[in-house]
């Protein structure tokens, strides 16, 4: 590995970009790709989340916490179907180091650490993918459903989704503290 | 046949870490090394999670801020990723520390999230440890294990599968090969 330089090659496309006022965005997160990136309000990216919109756009709800080493956004070109791109709607936790390339991700879910999500798969609200599980491309994941273990799924029929919503909302306002949010250097 | 090293892969420190530059440490002042460690490139270090007190006792000031302690002889292999866990508790969300003890190898990519780790740990590579897990003295966590939250694993087991098993026990001559002294001398700097 060639030890580290002042980097010679181009910079990657800066994309553009629709920040809500209210959105913590760390320093060392990085956007890149050619179309436009919506980030919700009240939403938290952790450094070195990696958003890429190369292929298609990428629009993010409120209240999301994208943790690090996640990637969101379609790696190859998107089909005529999925001209949206990725949309990841309100409350939806993305752990560490997952890979998110779905067309939909559903309120409230929560995608575990290092799970992988295939290109243009839906899924449905309140789901919980489970850690390092994968997601098929294309395949729709019904509401409430967990992915666990090796490709078990289950229903959760707990009913506490709004207790989880508060969680994460509770989980903002500490994270809001926590991280120096730098709206300009992406704007 | 060696390569030579590009210059100053690893900063070392007067405590005799070695801390590469690409790694990605953030919030370095609420984080302790005890010494000996090593951080390779591309190691993520969450020290800006802090623990959030609650407001009972304003006037007290908040002397020891520790995201993140780690012992001695320890290695974090590349890729690899130590959170301090968070979760609600008793209304409020906190972080926790994450506590470290000596001669703890991490495998590449591995993601640790546990509470405690104890003494003479071998983690393997892309490991999941879950928020809050313990891990006790002499483990061996086999590649690829993901240790759901709240675990707690006893002294002298090995681990494995999704979610973690207890699989086996460290017999008594595997002991001494966990000692990590001779893969820090190993860690070369040009």
């Amino acid at each position: 590995m060639s030890s580290k330089r002042a980097s010679t090659m181009p910079a990657p496309p800066k994309p553009p970009t629709s920040l809500a006022s209210s959105l913590i965005i760390a320093e060392h997160a990085s956007l890149t790709g050619t179309h436009l990136i919506t980030l919700g309000p009240n939403t938290v990216v952790h450094p070195r989340a990696r958003f890429n919109s190369a292929h298609a756009p990428i629009t993010v709800g409120s209240n999301c916490i994208i943790c690090e080493r996640s990637l969101i956004g379609f790696q190859s070109d998107a089909a005529a179907n999925e001209r949206k791109g990725a949309v990841i709607e309100n409350g939806v936790v993305i752990e560490v180091g997952a890979v998110v390339e779905a067309r939909t991700v559903g309120e409230g879910t929560v995608v575990e650490v290092q799970a992988k999500i295939g290109k243009g798969a839906v899924l449905g609200k309140h789901c919980k993918i489970g850690p390092l599980c994968e997601i098929a491309e294309g395949e729709v994941i019904p509401d409430f459903t967990v992915v666990y273990g090796n490709g078990m799924r289950r229903l959760d029929s707990s009913g506490v989704e709004d207790l989880k919503l508060k969680m994460v909302a509770r989980q903002i306002e500490v994270l809001k503290k926590l991280i120096p949010s730098n709206l300009a250097k992406f704007q | 046949m060696s390569k030579k090293q590009p210059k100053g892969e690893y900063i070392e420190t007067d405590t005799g870490n070695k801390v590469s530059r690409r790694s990605q440490i953030i919030g370095t002042t609420n984080i302790i090394l005890g010494g000996k460690t090593v951080i390779q490139a591309e190691v993520i270090i969450r020290g800006d999670l802090l623990r959030t007190y609650p407001p009972s006792n304003p006037s007290e000031k908040q002397g020891n801020t520790v995201a993140v302690a780690i012992g001695r002889y320890c290695f974090f292999s590349r890729g690899c990723e130590l959170r301090p866990p968070g979760k609600l508790y008793k209304g409020q969300f906190s972080h926790y520390p994450l506590k470290i003890a000596d001669h703890v190898f991490v495998g590449p990519s591995s993601i640790i999230e546990a509470a405690l780790i104890g003494s003479h740990v071998n983690i393997g590579a892309s490991v999941v440890v879950g928020k809050f897990a313990i891990i006790k003295d002499y483990v061996r966590i086999l590649d690829g294990s993901v240790v759901p939250p709240n675990m707690v694993i006893p002294s002298f087991s090995v681990v494995a599968g999704r979610p973690a098993r207890v699989v086996g026990e460290i017999a008594e001559g595997e002991v001494d090969g966990m000692d990590l002294r001779e893969v820090y001398r190993g860690v070369g700097n040009a």
